[in-house]
């Protein structure tokens, strides 16, 4: 391949090959797709699970409720992160796609395999939910179509590794792979570590749907966790990545130490997709030891890695703004931030609600002791819509924002809407997981057609505040449907019908266009100077990233505060002596 | 006679060579994770004993 077959970037002046750019878009425009279809089934479960309304009879929430899962967590996701993996191994590098055609062919097969499940599903013939729990039996169509899709994303990540080693040795790049692309890296392992533990599992079970074989239910349990939670930590690596690139590219974010984030992503490669033991915590074939180990994510080293991030992110923020002299006193660098960049405040919410909300509650309540009054209840489902959701999907959806003008070439369509949508995902994602997790701590069940157990012969009896949290969960979970309507509007609209970016001139904002593209945040001359100054003793304590450290401090005073009530909790249902 | 130019590999330190070797980090991943979480978790549920019925 030529250098004239590139194209080249004209915000961030990349070299980019046509052939991985149009597998990007593929894989991205199925992702969204599969959001849309995730995102309905969400308006018809929460409509139910709000027991004024209860909309749909049981069979078909339990269906839905399928549908939902495979949707958002599997479908979703999952092309979006192939996205990820093609743009961070070639246009990230300036380096081209190795085996096009390979690409498409896992690209067919993961589009296959996703279709086949869809159509299983909706039919009827899966409702075993997102977990499929041996003995519950599904169609064998069912599980074909997850093996096929799951060899498709593991040729990706084949791919991905391959694109790595053309790109150092056709030198498209010097030194260490960039960071952005690092995050990617993680990504990948974690991907092939969850697809591995996917067709150790999901073969057998195949088998076994045809009558072929037997599987033991505790070690489906164990196996199937190391794909369904696991699936979960290639978010979170995409995510952090996806930080970072956002960061950079809406507000000139620096990055702090490459040591030390570095260092923090591999700490996620070897410790973090052990947390598929929470799943586990109440099963009593596993030992203390295996459990606490496991669910530690060996004695905490992947909670310290995104808490360094949770730290570097912000900090880097802080850093970069204070450095083209934005900003003074504790905050004013947040304050004259890009707000109505959709980009930006994407990331800021998904920083946020990831680490205040997901990651505090993920912590506390991957406890042994205290997951006893956690398990199987409204929490779990909280705390993982703060992480996937509120983080994850939060973040995709920001960086769809630049890739729509840097990959597509177009304008971001319905603009007055883009700069709102952000805030109106997050703000009803908050209520949503905020009205989950109350109701949760007062013991409603998670995954249950009806609470009230109207045709059971005995009856449990929920605090009233139940039906007013249950309400407002509904209330949450229709407003971010309504914002991931609008994100999907507003990304067909912008990829198939959308206006072509044109030429761009430095410093004039194009209504479509984020900030970040049309006047990047560039250093100035004196940086080093500034930079200096901002290092010097006499800044404080507090360094030169001082708002960043007051936000750590409250971080941490709310996760003290959240454990030590949990154990207060604990102490009531658990009373000693 | 002049020492040839230091090599990118040799300059740089040991620790950023293990990080950028995607390959190690690859297999240190999946052997941390097959050893701790799956090997361990498969010793422990094929080592249960049967229960007794009451």
């Amino acid at each position: 391949m030529s250098a004239a077959d590139f194209r080249t970037c004209p915000v961030t002046s990349l070299k980019i090959d046509p052939r991985g750019e149009l597998l990007v878009k593929a894989n991205a425009v199925v992702a969204v797709v599969s959001l849309l279809i995730g995102a309905i089934a969400a308006v018809l479960l929460v409509l139910t699970r709000w027991q004024a309304v209860h909309l749909l009879p049981a069979e078909w929430f339990y269906r839905i409720l399928g549908v939902h899962g495979m949707s958002m967590l599997i479908f979703f996701i999952i092309f979006f992160e192939m996205a990820v993996l093609i743009f961070a191994s070639t246009a990230l590098l300036n380096a081209r796609m190795v085996t096009p055609k390979l690409g498409w062919t896992a690209f067919a097969l993961m589009l296959g395999g996703a279709v086949m499940v869809e159509v299983i599903m909706w039919a009827g013939k899966a409702d075993v939910l997102f977990t499929s729990y041996v003995p519950l039996k599904a169609d064998p169509l069912y599980y074909l179509g997850i093996i096929l899709f799951a060899v498709g994303a593991l040729l990706v990540c084949g791919l991905f590794f391959a694109n790595l080693v053309v790109a150092k040795r056709e030198q498209t790049y010097s030194g260490s792979l960039p960071l952005v692309v690092y995050g990617a890296v993680t990504a990948a392992i974690i991907a092939v570590i969850t697809l591995l533990h996917g067709a150790a599992i999901y073969i057998p079970t195949f088998l076994w749907s045809l009558g072929l074989m037997e599987v033991d239910p505790q070690i489906y349990r164990l196996i199937w966790w190391g794909l369904g939670h696991s699936s979960q930590q290639i978010n979170v690596a995409a995510m952090v990545a996806i930080w970072y690139m956002l960061g950079a590219l809406t507000i000139g974010a620096v990055v702090l130490n490459e040591k030390i984030s570095r260092s923090a992503f591999v700490l996620y490669i070897l410790f973090i997709s052990m947390a598929s033991a929470h799943h586990l915590l109440v099963d009593p074939g596993m030992g203390s030891a295996w459990k606490i180990v496991n669910t530690s994510y060996f004695m905490y080293m992947a909670v310290l890695a995104s808490m360094i991030h949770g730290f570097t992110v912000p900090a880097g923020m802080e850093l970069g703004q204070r450095l083209r002299g934005i900003g003074t006193g504790l905050f004013g660098w947040l304050k004259q931030a890009p707000w109505g960049d959709p980009g930006f405040s994407s990331l800021v919410f998904s920083v946020v609600v990831f680490g205040f909300v997901g990651g505090i509650t993920g912590v506390t309540i991957g406890t042994e002791q205290i997951n006893i009054i956690v398990h199987n209840t409204l929490r779990v489902p909280g705390h993982f819509h703060a992480t996937v959701v509120s983080g994850t999907a939060m973040a995709f959806m920001g960086a769809t924002y630049y890739l729509i003008p840097l990959v597509f070439q177009r304008k971001v369509a319905f603009w007055g809407l883009a700069k709102i949508q952000p805030y109106l995902f997050a703000g009803g994602m908050f209520i949503f997981v905020m009205s989950m997790t109350f109701a949760g701590t007062f013991g409603v069940p998670r995954r249950h057609w009806d609470i009230s157990f109207s045709q059971a012969p005995f009856d449990v009896a929920f605090n009233p505040a139940v039906d007013v949290l249950l309400a407002f969960v509904a209330l949450g979970g229709l407003i971010a449907a309504t914002g991931a309507f609008i994100f999907v509007a507003i990304a067909v609209k912008s990829v198939f019908f959308g206006e072509p970016i044109g030429t761009l001139v430095p410093g004039v904002a194009v209504r479509g266009l984020p900030q970040g593209i049309t006047s990047p945040p560039r250093h100035a001359p004196d940086v080093d100077r500034r930079n200096e100054e901002l290092h010097a003793p006499g800044q404080g304590w507090l360094g030169p990233a001082p708002g960043t450290m007051v936000l750590v401090f409250i971080f941490l005073a709310a996760f003290i505060v959240y454990f030590f009530v949990n154990w207060k909790v604990l102490s009531f249902v658990w009373k000693i002596g | 006679m002049p020492e040839p130019p230091a090599t990118d590999e040799e300059t740089r330190p040991l620790g950023q060579r293990l990080f950028d070797n995607v390959f190690l980090l690859l297999i240190v991943g999946i052997v941390v994770m097959a050893v701790i979480y799956t090997g361990w978790g498969l010793f422990e549920v094929t080592t249960l004993p049967p229960a007794t019925l009451p």
